[in-house]
């Protein structure tokens, strides 16, 4: 399959993709709603809360988009991503309107629950949909990172550019097996940042007159961080598959000893050039000839 | 008072300790044996036997954690990995507070995952926690006997609770459904079954009985100040006739109970595990989804036709049910109840002829 792409004297050493449970920080939030949504069914149905929902549509919707909605947000913050909040958000109001679609207003205790799963396991399919997409292929010169569901991305590192290898894993890697690592080039590529900003308002003035000043400030971290089409994300084993990245990135590395056998052989060249020279000088000058190249 | 006073003022306050030494030694041994089926089934589940380990060293390190917090030795570092946990104090506190310490790092792990299983009894069970006064419950008072049947008594009474509550557990309760993930996960947790990546240091009963006892011999007056303090707590509740001294022995009585439990429910789904093993492929995941079946169809079964007694019998559906599954499974898709000749006519059939025994045997 790979055989149309590899280069002169390239040999695949490992092909890899992510763990199952690499991406359980996105299968998490799926968990998260067939619980929350589970708990939901059993307190409208069975709790003995059971009375204060009964046919009262909107308390469960609040409740329920509340739940979600909050966990969003916390996820959001921590993550700093907030496409989880705009996700729950979507999901709740994809809800509402199948619901009201439907007209079945009074039996949203029995939706939830398996509008909730229906969700999660679409949930969990594009997970593993995008967990497929990944390809890296470890070879004896480079490393080729395949990946995208819809848009192709591709993103070759020969070892001789590595300059740097970050690893990680997890407490759920340390028990499966698998774990991240990050080559890091020189141009910096495989490197984010952590940023935070503190910043507070002041108001003066308090009836027509006002000035209104914002002050603040912020300090940024440099992490190694890709995505997971630019690193080995998740892969098993990952002893194994370290030990392999890291023994090719060190055969590419000229280490000081053989930096100063290259210059010595250098050394040696440029006197035998000149020795040729003089040769050739001097034969010239012995038979008045000029010698043949 | 009807016991000598020898008896009273001697021997009555040591009573409850012996009762839950007793229960920690069973602890200890089920401890052991859980370790044992974890070592059998750990070339093919290696990463539930992690699981466990880490699960084992986070209780731990929390212990020791909590400890250095309670001596107010401060923490500078946490760490934990699934083969290895280290807390490091702020300050290196000596003396008593080095010993108490210690002694929530080698005793804790006994305890205190099993107390968290308590707090959530206390809201859940019904009934259970009642201690009872020793007068009430014998005519000795405060004598070594009355103290060790009191104690009993508030096992016993605790224990009908909890067992009650078990076996009408309700398992598509939200709150009962986490209380059985919490005490499987506290079961298969109490303790590491090894620290280091090569099972270099083994965590055995041994171990830690070793050290526990390096703890007690290292600072004999601590352990001496210690049983004063206990002795001075039994003689203020003799004299307010209060039933404190053997409730708190009580409580610890009751987390070894807790935890007995849930080392017994963790070695009934380790030999599940084990059983399943040698059942050929996907075949193995039948009892699982068995469990789950049975239990939801027997519910289903009663929220149609309500009857008494519902939870108990679709536990008990699903339990038979599984254990049916398996012996099914084994008899038909493994060699086990399979052997209709007997041993010894089996040797005198291979010694008559060698070729042919073999194959009548698979044919039959």
């Amino acid at each position: 399959m790979y055989q149309e792409e590899l280069l002169e004297n390239e040999q695949v050493e490992k092909v890899l993709s992510p763990h199952p449970l690499s991406f359980m920080r996105l299968q998490s939030l799926c968990i998260f709603l067939i619980v929350w949504g589970v708990l939901v069914g059993w307190f409208v149905n069975f709790s003995e809360y059971q009375e204060f929902f009964f046919e009262n549509f909107w308390a469960v919707i609040l409740v329920w988009g509340f739940g979600l909605l909050l966990v969003g947000v916390i996820a959001s913050l921590i993550t700093i991503r907030w496409s989880i909040f705009f996700l729950y958000l979507g999901v709740l109001v994809g809800g509402i309107a199948i619901m009201f679609w439907i007209g079945d207003q009074n039996d949203a205790g029995v939706f939830i629950p398996f509008y909730s799963v229906a969700m999660s396991i679409i949930g969990f399919l594009i997970v593993e949909l995008y967990r497929r997409s990944h390809k890296y292929i470890i070879s004896n010169q480079r490393i080729v990172f395949k990946g995208g569901v819809l848009t192709k991305q591709e993103r070759t590192l020969r070892y001789d550019k590595v300059s740097d290898i970050n690893s990680k894993q997890g407490i759920l890697g340390q028990i499966f097996g698998f774990g991240t690592i990050i080559p890091i080039s020189q141009s910096g590529f495989g490197l984010g940042s952590d940023s935070s900003f503190a910043a507070g308002g002041i108001q003066v003035g308090e009836k027509k007159a006002k000035f209104m000043g914002i002050f603040g400030g912020g300090r940024e971290v440099q992490t190694p961080r890709a995505r997971s089409y630019y690193e080995l994300h998740g892969v098993h084993p990952y002893k194994d598959v370290k030990k392999i990245v890291e023994r090719l990135v060190q055969g590419s590395v000229i280490v000081p000893y053989q930096q100063e056998q290259v210059a010595f052989q250098k050394e040696q060249v440029d006197i035998q050039k000149q020795m040729r020279d003089l040769l050739k000088k001097q034969t010239k000058s012995d038979d008045g000839e000029t010698p043949k190249e | 008072m009807a016991g000598s006073p020898i008896d009273i003022i001697v021997f009555a306050p040591l009573a409850p300790l012996f009762g839950v030494i007793l229960f920690w030694f069973i602890q200890l041994l089920f401890i052991e044996s859980q370790k044992y089926l974890l070592s059998k089934i750990r070339p093919k589940h290696e990463p539930l036997c992690r699981f466990t380990n880490f699960l084992g060293i986070l209780f731990q390190t929390i212990c020791h954690a909590l400890g250095y917090t309670v001596t107010k030795s401060g923490i500078s570092s946490f760490y934990i990995s699934i083969n290895y946990g280290k807390v490091a104090p702020k300050k290196e506190k000596k003396g008593v507070f080095e010993w108490l310490s210690n002694g929530f790092l080698f005793i804790g792990p006994f305890f205190i995952p099993s107390s968290l299983l308590l707090i959530c009894l206390y809201f859940l069970m019904s009934s259970g926690f009642d201690t009872s006064i020793p007068g009430t419950v014998i005519e000795m008072e405060y004598t070594f006997a009355g103290q060790m049947i009191t104690f009993g008594t508030n096992l016993y009474t605790f224990s009908e609770g909890f067992f009650g509550f078990l076996f009408n557990i309700d398992l598509l309760h939200p709150a009962h459904f986490g209380f059985v993930l919490l005490l499987i996960f506290i079961g298969m947790g109490i303790r590491p079954s090894h620290i280091g990546e090569k099972k270099r240091e083994k965590v055995d009963m041994l171990y830690d009985l070793k050290n526990i006892k390096n703890n007690i011999l290292h600072k004999p007056l601590y352990l001496f100040i210690l049983f004063l303090m206990s002795y001075v707590f039994f003689y203020v509740s003799l004299l307010l006739n209060q039933n404190w001294y053997v409730s708190l022995f009580s409580i610890v009585g009751w987390l070894s109970i807790i935890a007995i439990v849930s080392l017994a429910v963790t070695h009934i789904i380790l030999l599940l595990i084990r059983t399943t093993d040698e059942i050929p492929g996907y075949w193995k995941f039948i009892p699982y989804v068995v469990i789950l079946v049975s239990y939801v169809v027997m519910r289903l079964v009663f929220f149609l036709f309500p009857a008494d007694f519902t939870n108990s019998t679709s536990l008990l559906a699903m339990i038979l049910s599984t254990i049916l599954s398996v012996i099914l499974l084994l008899k038909y898709k493994t060699n086990k109840f399979k052997t209709k000749t007997p041993m010894k006519s089996l040797r005198k059939l291979k010694t008559e002829d060698e070729t042919d025994v073999p194959r009548r045997i698979i044919r039959e």
